[in-house]
């Protein structure tokens, strides 16, 4: 987007001027003009979001989409100021694109990485200065913040207590392991599903914890009790994250047919 | 859920008292990262009571503008919902410092910070209240469990 030099006569606009004026006219250059102004606005939103792993201009490019749909929805004479009515938008973009991404592979993944990184750094630098390095040392020397560092070291271990291939899943000796032999009783609507083969997609695609649950119960044969002892959380937590992960489960594979 | 009522007996609490300076703000989003994951949330939701607690804080040590105060954040998980009050005793009109560089860059196009970040916190939880008083500001943010 580049701005023009000899700039036509609103150049020097305000941004309601400008906003009236659009309304008015829909001209694409007015339109790229008030996308330019905001995005200081996009920015600041954008960066709330960096610690997620995703880079910010990647970001700064999903808020601006927001952004432009904002500025063409945004009636000025309704007295809502812009950025009030614009941020729902811009927040909204960059949560739908973390939620759409593959992050059920992603989130486990970026911390083992992280975690490893920082392991690295950590043995590193303990060999160059003779002493264990304090966790600023080691942010600094990975390039990361010190919460970040934090996070990785402290979560990064808690993916392993599930294997995320689940080798039983993948056993091209046996037939393929359907869910509803598991359940039976329990809940009738997987009975009803005979995509099985897109089975494995669908649990894949589950958020850590769920998937966890599901191999757990049904492909280790574990009680909830068993879970929830594996994943420190309560028996309630592991019925409710399970309840939801066959809604999931059962949403997913009707939609793949 | 009213202020004023005392936690369901089936609820857990848990307390931090942080300087309200910059360096801590991360000490507090990683408490409260722990925190949301005891409930039934999904990744991102407990990611966003992670901004929304972080917001507050932020917000809190810009109001405090390099004065001394503590901000103290109380978390109460209940099977129902997720209830986290982030309160300050930044006195009102507390000596602003330097405006951070965030700040400014916001000024420029006419917005006004603390507005915007109430309006996030808005849409990351379900619920928030905001009480500025002379002695401090309460902020309370509730995000409830999926049924």
């Amino acid at each position: 987007m580049t701005q023009k030099k000899a700039g036509p006569e609103w150049a020097q606009d305000d941004a309601e001027t400008l906003f009236a004026r659009y309304a008015r006219t829909r001209d694409p250059h007015l339109r790229d003009r008030l996308v330019v102004m905001h995005q200081n606005l996009v920015r600041y939103l954008a960066g709330k979001f960096v610690n997620r792993g995703e880079p910010l201009e990647d970001l700064i490019q999903v808020g601006t989409i927001g952004l432009i749909n904002a500025i063409d929805r945004f009636d000025s004479a309704r007295g809502t100021k812009f950025s009030t009515y614009a941020t729902p938008t811009i927040v909204g973009e960059i949560r739908r694109y973390f939620r759409d991404k593959a992050w059920s592979l992603k989130v486990p993944r970026r911390l083992q990485e992280l975690n490893q990184t920082a392991s690295k750094a950590q043995e590193a630098l303990s060999s160059k200065l003779g002493r264990s390095p304090t966790i600023q040392e080691v942010a600094q020397r990975i390039g990361a913040t010190e919460e970040e560092t934090l996070e990785a070291i402290e979560l990064g271990n808690a993916y392993d207590t599930v294997s995320l291939d689940s080798k039983m899943m993948h056993d091209s000796d046996s037939a393929p392991l359907s869910l509803a032999e598991f359940v039976g009783a329990e809940d009738d609507s997987l009975q009803t599903l005979e995509a099985y083969g897109d089975l494995d997609q669908a649990i894949e695609s589950l958020e850590p914890r769920e998937r966890a649950i599901i191999i757990h119960r049904f492909f280790k044969d574990m009680s909830q009790a068993e879970v929830a002892k594996q994943l420190n959380i309560s028996q309630m937590h592991v019925s409710r994250l399970q309840n939801r992960a066959l809604h999931q489960l059962k949403r997913l594979m009707i939609a793949e047919r | 859920m009213s202020a004023t009522q005392p936690p369901a007996p089936q609820s857990d609490t848990i307390e931090l008292a942080i300087p309200c300076r910059p360096e801590f703000v991360g000490i507090a989003r990683l408490a409260v990262l722990g925190i949301a994951s005891r409930m039934p949330f999904s990744y991102d939701e407990v990611e966003d009571v992670r901004l929304a607690v972080g917001e507050a804080c932020s917000h809190a040590v810009e109001r405090a503008g390099g004065a001394s105060a503590v901000i103290r954040i109380t978390s109460v998980i209940d099977p129902g919902a997720l209830m986290i009050t982030v309160a300050d005793d930044v006195p009102a009109g507390a000596a602003s410092g330097p405006r951070s560089e965030e700040a400014q860059l916001l000024e420029e196009v006419g917005v006004d910070q603390q507005g915007l970040g109430a309006l996030l916190m808005e849409i990351l939880v379900d619920d928030v209240k905001i009480e500025a008083g002379p002695a401090g500001t309460t902020v309370r943010l509730t995000k409830y469990a999926p049924e």
